[in-house]
């Protein structure tokens, strides 16, 4: 399967009580009092098949929630999504890793949450192990990892099944200089597949090497979406 | 791993009915000085259910905070948190069966053919503690500050039923409002089997089921509604 991904006008609300604690739009019907802001609003968005697409701007300008818009996570409080193909992906250094569990019990459990049966996340172990290049760590509980080993193993269960859209957030800057690599290859091998990678990211020069199209984010709208050097040069001009 | 590493931990979890089981057996032979037919086989028939449906409680209060490194990174069911909260404590009601094992030993109560009713009894207990689930977790989400009121209202519920003393010694008037409580049913059901030997009556298991049906089918939707919205409440 080929992917894709079309946004139409979408975008994401947060609900706030007069304590500013988060509420859910269901409570925020009958306990209204705080500030409503728009974490993403009108974003219009279409990636096709073998596209590298780059989320970059500042802190706190819409890159993670769109991402996790797109992987699912979060629903569109307005506008339209449509988003075709097995999604991959790797929103946070940490990985949805827990932190009591070794590494060889989250990637049974994550295998498991991202759609394998059980049987199959065992089975997939072994290549998870080999993939996330941790050694004898595997078998220590995650809450020894540093940022970088947990990105590895999260990487090594988000890839570990065909994907043809994946999503990594920041990722590639928490790991070493060897596991760059092997992202950067897995990267090529869903681009050629007709999949898409979409990451976001700081480190302009690594997200140039994965995507030739840049989407710069501001205040939670598509500031400025074209090839790569273009949007980058744009944003970071002085 | 609710519980953590470690045999320490895995003894104090085995442990726990016990010690309820203790506390409570002190005070009705002691202080309310009631102790009934075979008041600590009694106990145990009540404790056992109850602990799987508090300390299920107990886990969904948080079962989506604490979850909160998937929550926020993965895409997965939602409905499946709630329903893992019961199963990990489900592990823990296997375990303390051997309670009311070891109570028909302490006070010479055969088994009979009614403890083919178990597998029903375990079933019902555990429906029970996954309905509760769904709203708990939700509560617990929405309404953090309310945590503590939540455990100490279904502590109140083992109250609220024939959880200290069996529901043939409580009046008439008052039992006959104790049917209310989902739990009476349940406790009562495990009475039937292992306290009296005989087949639950049907209102035993069909309150506590009926009980549990409704509650899934008014909260499982609303859970799933809510689901995209957990990655906002969390974070």
């Amino acid at each position: 399967m080929s992917a894709s991904i079309e946004a139409r006008g979408v975008g994401i609300q947060f609900h706030f009580d007069r304590q500013r604690r988060v509420l859910s739009p269901t409570l925020a019907r009958v306990r209204r009092g705080g500030p409503e802001p728009w974490a993403l609003r009108g974003v219009e968005l279409s990636v096709e098949p073998g596209e590298g697409v780059a989320f970059v701007g500042p802190t706190g300008s819409g890159k993670t929630t769109l991402l996790r818009l797109l992987g699912g996570i979060l629903a569109p409080d307005e506008g339209s999504l449509a988003v075709r193909g097995r999604v991959g992906a790797l929103l946070s250094p940490q990985a949805g890793l827990l932190g009591l569990l070794t590494g060889r019990e989250n990637a049974e459990l994550l295998g498991v949450l991202v759609g394998m049966s059980p049987r199959e996340a065992r089975g997939a172990v072994g290549p998870i192990r080999e993939a996330s290049g941790l050694g004898d760590s595997f078998e220590l509980p995650v809450s020894s990892y540093s940022e970088g080993m947990r990105a590895r193993l999260g990487f090594a269960v988000a890839v570990q099944r065909h994907v043809d859209l994946l999503l990594l957030d920041e990722v590639h800057e928490a790991v070493d200089h060897e596991f760059r690599a092997v992202v950067a290859e897995r990267v090529r091998e869903v681009r050629e597949g007709g999949g898409i990678v979409v990451a976001a990211g700081h480190d302009h020069a690594v997200l140039e090497t994965m995507c030739d199209r840049a989407v710069w984010m501001e205040s939670g709208a598509v500031a400025r979406d074209g090839a790569f050097r273009d949007v980058v040069d744009t944003y970071v001009k002085p | 791993m609710r519980y953590g590493r470690g045999r320490l931990t895995m003894v104090k979890w085995l442990l726990d009915p016990y010690a309820v089981a203790g506390v409570y057996l002190l005070l009705i032979a002691f202080v309310l000085d009631r102790p009934g037919e075979a008041a600590g086989l009694s106990l145990a028939c009540a404790i056992v259910p109850f602990q799987l449906v508090l300390m299920t409680v107990l886990n969904s209060l948080t079962s989506v905070q604490s979850r909160r490194s998937i929550v926020v990174n993965m895409r997965f069911e939602r409905a499946l948190i709630p329903f893992s909260s019961a199963v990990t404590e489900g592990i823990g009601f296997l375990a303390t069966l051997t309670l009311i094992a070891v109570m028909m030993v302490a006070y010479g109560v055969e088994l009979t053919a009614a403890v083919l009713w178990l597998p029903v009894l375990v079933a019902t207990t555990f429906l029970v503690a996954v309905a509760l689930a769904y709203p708990v977790a939700l509560i617990g989400l929405w309404f953090p500050e309310t945590r503590a009121i939540m455990l100490s209202l279904t502590r109140a519920a083992f109250f609220l039923a024939p959880g200290v003393v069996a529901l043939d010694q409580i009046s008439d008037d008052t039992s006959e409002w104790l049917w209310a409580n989902p739990l009476t049913g349940l406790f009562e059901a495990f009475r039937s089997v292992f306290l009296y030997g005989e087949s639950p009556a049907a209102g035993e298991l069909l309150l506590p089921f009926a009980f549990a049906v409704v509650t899934l089918a008014l909260f499982v939707p609303v859970f799933r509604r809510e689901g995209p919205q957990f990655a906002k409440l969390v974070e």
